[in-house]
């Protein structure tokens, strides 16, 4: 894998991720009890022996630096390669929601030009998944394909995911929405670096649209395919997905998929005790990580870090950011509550199974 | 080699085989036990220095350092791998006369004179890798310097029932030492040594080397070391100690000390956030209590998954409880399986061991012996890939 590099594009927004991206970008939304979205493409790269990695900046990119660091909690404060933060460009209106922004390539043509490695694998920051990036890139080189495309099967209608036009085995566009059983992108394909360089230099003129719009006329011209990524992918992009696949990492199958059965997601370590159940407390069903003191009731439910729920108080079907403290007696239903919120005793909130209530972020 | 002046450096003695936990330290050297469901003992001297701002550690190790050495790693868990200090695997090495083990907790220290003349510090702290405390060594030196001491011995009073299982500390009301007398069988002070000392480096050389060469020595800091200086007039002050500490020599002290963390409110405190424990084992998935798992009076480390039940016990990292299994007043430590049906009671389950299913381990009874069953070789495992 010393062929590759990686690059992570993170400077888009979604709208419909509502409060829960008011304050940071959807590459630092908290996932999985412990994790940040980026956590998955970046363990990843890791975990596919990729050791440089650069990840385009949104805007708000406090969290994500937070996050970050230095790279080391994913063994990326290297001598050679390592973690490159590259500045994401001021994205027109039109264009917030493009995750592949060519502009956010051009501009940072430099990382491609440091680097001899002749591949390029590029993601973005908020697919689920735990794969091998090894794999799908010796069947790039095999191929002697153009560009691979990484898909996976489509598990409902999604308007929000990307489809792929295939035929007799090759891809012939992009297309929005996909229905159950479609290939859909799993926003992740692998390009040479020499064809990068062309199409940015050839594009330069629109590089306000995005990475896939621009190729839209040449998919007839190129040999591009497909690779297959097995097990759990998923991608966020409204609250309502949030919720739902958060909760379905309730399911020990997709428990263990994403992150028993191949390598670790690794994160920012935090090193926290470990979490606490005194006698009052009545667990069942629920992620819970390091951090917590659990006195009361919790079922079907996320906590992170350093989440107190006090004697009597009764969770059910929700997420509990980091360092939320739930008083006694309260109840919370369906709902997410962000971080650093303190329900206060006897409160009870209360969403519908089919929309969670949001609590928005509490100052820190 | 030029280095900047440390005004104290601490060494570690990390080597014991601590025989006396038995099954548990099968694989692995007594301060790499694991403890508190996520840390291993080292973790609390190494946690200290770092809150202390001692950046210099010298780890001295023998008895079966692979785990020891592995998750200590670059130090950079407890914030040590600093350029101009760090901390520093010592186990014993060759020289032009031959080579030897370390025969003593002072002749460690002795054969490890170049390290210390590296950095050439004003002071050494020596700790012992096996105990439980959390404590700010700047007060202890800062007292060192109060009183114009040589040589300090931290101290703490102990049931009078209890003093002579220790080494028993008599000084006057400056808190100058006048006598040290290990387990006495008639304590005239309830002062007991806890091990941890600062010397005047410049003393400490002298004295190891003088320690080297007599043949009657044992080389222990306990036993010869301080007898000595004491007799010899120089100035040894004791320094008292308020906190909990304990020593975890024994499986009933271990079992007993590891338990106590259960309690609704802790004599040692690992929530506190001013002077954290930190450790360097925590790269595991959040853990999941299933559908058909319960826990209670808990504690529990991430990357455990309980499917059974689990009732007063510590339940470390990466474990498993299958469903249908019953674990109760039992420590559970990394990586260990109780699988389907498995009745686990007062017992610690050693590191990657398996509880076989259907079978049962432990004794209800409290009087009862506390059942041990040791870990698996290969608790490497369970221990890389802490970020390095």
């Amino acid at each position: 894998m010393d062929r590759v590099i990686g690059l992570i594009s993170a400077n888009y927004d979604t709208p419909r991720l509502g409060e829960l991206t008011q304050e940071r970008t959807v590459a630092s939304l908290p996932f999985g009890s412990r994790y940040r979205l980026i956590d998955f493409p970046l363990s990843n790269m890791i975990n596919s022996g990729i050791t440089t990695v650069g990840i385009i900046t949104p805007y708000k990119y406090r969290s994500i630096i937070d996050h970050l660091g230095a790279g080391g909690d994913w063994s990326l404060d290297r001598r050679s390669g390592g973690l490159f933060i590259l500045p994401g460009s001021i994205y027109g209106i039109k264009n917030a929601e493009s995750k592949f922004l060519l502009r956010d390539i051009s501009q940072n043509v430099i990382y491609f030009n440091r680097s001899p490695a002749p591949y390029i694998i590029i993601t973005c920051a908020n697919t689920i998944c735990n794969v091998d990036y090894a794999d799908m890139v010796e069947s790039h080189i095999a191929s002697g394909a153009d560009i691979t495309l990484a898909y996976s099967v489509a598990t409902e209608n999604n308007q929000n995911l990307t489809g792929i036009k295939v035929e007799n085995g090759t891809v012939k566009g992009v297309t929005r929405g996909v229905n159950e059983g479609q290939e859909a992108f799993a926003d992740t394909f692998i390009i040479s670096r020499s064809l990068l360089l062309k199409i940015i230099e050839w594009y330069k003129a629109i590089d306000y649209l995005d990475f896939f719009e621009v190729l839209e006329e040449d998919f007839d011209k190129m040999d591009v395919r497909l690779y297959k990524f097995e097990g759990y992918v998923r991608s966020i992009a409204t609250v309502s997905e949030y919720f739902r696949y958060s909760m379905e990492l309730l399911n020990p199958l997709n428990f263990n998929e994403l992150f028993t059965m191949g390598d670790l997601i690794r994160t920012k370590i935090q090193d926290a005790p470990p979490a606490k159940y005194t006698a009052s407390a009545k667990v069942n069903n629920a992620l819970i990580p390091a951090g917590c003191v659990i006195e009361g009731n919790v079922q079907d439910s996320i906590l992170f870090r350093g989440v107190m729920v006090k004697k009597g108080a009764h969770i059910k079907n929700s997420i509990i950011m980091q360092a939320c403290v739930i008083e006694e007696d309260a109840v919370i239903e369906n709902a997410i509550i962000d971080r650093s919120n303190v329900i206060t005793a006897g409160t009870v909130i209360k969403g519908t199974a089919d929309s969670a209530y949001v609590q928005e972020k509490l100052g820190s | 080699m030029l280095r900047k002046k440390k005004e104290c450096i601490a060494m570690l003695l990390a080597g014991g085989q601590g025989s006396r936990l038995k099954a548990l330290t099968k694989n692995v050297a007594k301060p790499a036990v694991s403890f508190g469901g996520k840390y291993r003992i080292i973790d609390f001297p190494l946690s200290n220095c770092s809150n202390s701002h001692i950046d210099t550690v010298g780890v001295l190790t023998q008895y079966k350092p692979l785990i020891l050495n592995a998750y200590i790693g670059t130090g950079r868990a407890w914030d040590l791998d600093s350029s101009d200090g760090g901390v520093f695997i010592l186990p014993p090495y060759a020289t032009e006369s031959g080579a030897e083990w370390y025969r003593g907790t002072a002749d460690a220290i002795y054969q490890n004179i170049s390290f210390m003349d590296m950095y050439d510090s004003e002071y050494v702290l020596i700790l012992s890798g096996d105990q439980l405390y959390r404590m700010d060594y700047r007060k202890m030196l800062r007292n060192h310097k109060e009183k114009g001491a040589e040589v300090s011995v931290s101290v703490m009073r102990v049931d009078w029932e209890d003093a002579s299982r220790f080494g028993i500390i008599t000084a006057d009301g400056d808190g100058r030492i006048r006598k040290f007398t290990e387990k006495p069988k008639e304590p005239d002070s309830n002062l007991a040594s806890m091990g941890i000392y600062i010397f005047n480096k410049d003393l400490l050389k002298k004295a190891l080397i003088e320690d080297s060469e007599d043949p009657e020595s044992e080389h222990d800091f306990g036993k010869n070391i301080i007898p000595k200086l004491l007799d010899e007039g120089n100035r040894l002050y004791c320094y008292e100690f308020s906190g909990v500490w304990k020593d975890i020599g024994t499986i009933d002290s271990y079992y007993e000390t590891d338990m106590a963390l259960l309690e609704d409110e802790p004599l040692f405190d690992l929530y506190s956030e001013n002077f954290p424990m930190m450790s360097n084992s925590n790269i595991h998935p959040p853990q999941i209590i299933g559908p058909t798992g319960s826990v209670e009076r808990c504690i529990v480390g991430n990357g455990a998954r309980i499917f059974g039940t689990a009732i007063h016990s510590i339940i470390s990292v990466d474990s498993y409880i299958s469903k249908g299994a019953y674990v109760k007043d039992s420590i559970i430590l990394p990586g260990a399986r109780i699988l389907k049906g498995a009745r686990v009671v007062r017992a610690i389950i050693g590191e990657n061991a398996v509880v076989t299913a259907d079978s049962e381990f432990g004794c209800e009874d409290p009087d009862s012996e506390i059942a041990v069953m040791p870990g698996n070789d290969n608790v490497l495992v369970s221990i890389v890939g802490g970020g390095d």
